[in-house]
């Protein structure tokens, strides 16, 4: 994310209304082509509406589009979503390829899509359906029956044997091993 | 400063004079712009948030072409005069005809019908419609859940949600604008009623479950309906099932006798777990645990399979009465 999204709307790809389910609704409701007669900016635009705009509105029944000569004003697209926002477009210099290619974005887009950064690529409502973990999940059965507190548990799981204890130990073997030894020296006497 | 600028002012009139001999037009600070452009903005603050305008006021704006778009929009054929009914408020017609009267206008012509009508017979459709596909979708739900979840659907805050992205709003004939949420909830109403009329009742139906029984998708149903008293409730629903009586039993704890007690109760009926629940006292983590069981018994829990929503519900089981 650079600085110059730190103010831009934020948010998460959703299809309004649930869109898709059921039917799909196109959610462009209205276009409008501003342009100006005679200026060269608007060429494109005209040629557009001379050879597209009859053949658009036809294969389109569900958009709504409004053409709006201007003098000496610059080539303007606007397109009006379902969710009530508006997108407006220049289209200064473009030629009628580019106004197609742009008209198309705007009827398979439900707002301006520019002008929303997404958190993410996904969303959904349901994020675990195992739901979340808490302490009591997969407990061993030996916690069960055990009354706190208490001094096995209380213990760090790894202690460290003391140097008295590994006397203590070295000692009880020497004495096991030494009577031995004695036994046996007693028994050859 | 404004010595300064009189000085350059004085020294631009004598040089255009000097050199050219004629008139010349000076180029200088414009000292009107700013004290302007204050007032300006001084007078729309003193007038205060304005309304949104209606976009029907609008130049390009063609109501005819408006009202067939929203019916092609939809994949539906309506007829446009009973579209255009539908779209009619009755506050907004009685406006029409006072004023009509006013201007002397003979009172046979005046004659259009509002959007009451279509009300009434819109939400008896929407009503049996999404009861038969409740009643389809979430068959094991005891009465009381499907009347809940029909209540939501069918309430004007959800309705109204529905109505506004479909593109109401600038359709609507009404007093006022933008229309508030009971006028757009009404109107998706009289659209349906509309679209019965026009196309007959088994479109409406598709309709209803297009538009408004897709609402439920990804919905958590416990929000919508939470039994009131889900230990008696669940007794009732075990005694129905021949499962046995349902047993709370303390599953564990933890933090016994500090502000951060918790505790696990699940409940058995017939020596099986029916479900679990937690709570800060054992009272509320049997409640807890009672709603988890009735939501597995009444498959209405989260990982439940998703919503069907291209069934084609035949026209008997719902009850058009």
């Amino acid at each position: 994310m650079s600085n110059s999204h730190l103010f831009l709307k934020s948010g998460f790809p959703r299809a309004p209304l649930q869109n898709g389910l059921g039917r799909y609704v196109c959610q462009l409701q209205r276009l409008t082509l501003k342009f100006c007669k005679n200026n060269g900016s608007s060429k494109g635009m005209r040629d557009f509406i001379e050879n597209h705009l009859v053949d658009f509105a036809k294969e389109n029944p569900g958009i709504v589009v409004y053409v709006k000569p201007r003098r000496h004003r610059t080539p303007v697209l606007v397109g009006e979503y379902l969710n009530g926002e508006r997108e407006w477009m220049s289209c200064r210099n473009n030629t009628q390829e580019e106004i197609t290619k742009w008209i198309d974005l705007l009827k398979t887009q439900n707002g301006n899509s520019s002008s929303l950064r997404l958190r993410k690529m996904w969303h959904t409502d349901v994020p675990s359906i195992q739901g979340p973990w808490t302490p009591f999940l997969l407990r061993s059965p030996d916690a069960q029956n055990q009354s706190y507190p208490s001094e096995q548990a209380s213990k760090p799981l790894d202690v460290p044997q003391s140097a008295t204890e590994k006397l203590l130990e070295l000692f009880k073997q020497q004495q096991l091993e030494g009577g031995q030894e004695l036994l046996t020296k007693k028994r050859a006497e | 400063m404004s010595l300064f600028r009189s000085a350059t002012g004085v020294l631009c009139l004598t040089r255009s004079i000097n050199v050219a001999g004629g008139v010349q037009p000076r180029r200088h600070i414009k000292r009107w712009v700013s004290p302007t452009l204050r007032e300006l903005a001084h007078r729309v603050q003193k007038q205060g948030p304005q309304k949104p305008e209606p976009r029907s006021g609008f130049i390009e704006w063609n109501y005819r072409s408006e009202l067939f778009a929203f019916g092609k929009r939809l994949n539906e054929e309506f007829q446009l005069p009973l579209l255009q009914t539908a779209f009619m408020q009755s506050t907004y017609a009685h406006q029409e005809q006072e004023r009509q009267r006013k201007l002397g206008i003979a009172e046979a012509d005046l004659q259009r019908g509002d959007n009451s009508e279509l009300i009434a017979k819109g939400a008896h459709i929407a009503k049996a419609y999404v009861e038969a596909y409740l009643r389809y979708a979430l068959p094991k739900v005891p009465e009381i859940g499907h009347r809940e979840i029909t209540t939501y659907l069918l309430s004007n805050e959800s309705l109204a949600h529905v109505s506004l992205h479909l593109g109401t709003k600038d359709l609507i004939l009404s007093t006022e604008y933008p229309p508030s949420e009971e006028t757009l909830a009404k109107t998706l109403q009289a659209i349906i009623g509309a679209l019965a009329d026009s196309n007959g009742v088994e479109r409406a139906f598709l309709f209803v479950r297009d538009f408004i029984c897709t609402q439920l998708n990804q919905k958590d149903l416990l929000e919508i309906w939470t039994p009131e008293q889900p230990m008696q409730l669940l007794s009732d629903v075990c005694k129905q099932r021949n499962l046995g009586e349902p047993e709370p039993r303390l599953l564990a704890d933890c933090g016994k006798n500090t502000v951060l007690a918790a505790y696990n109760v699940g409940i058995y009926a017939d020596r099986k777990l029916l479900g679990k629940g937690f709570g800060e006292n054992v009272q509320q983590a049997t409640e807890t645990a009672a709603i988890d069981a009735l939501q597995a018994l009444f498959d209405m829990h989260d990982s439940r399979r998703p919503f069907d929503f291209r069934v084609q519900l035949e026209a008997q089981h719902v009850r058009l009465g």
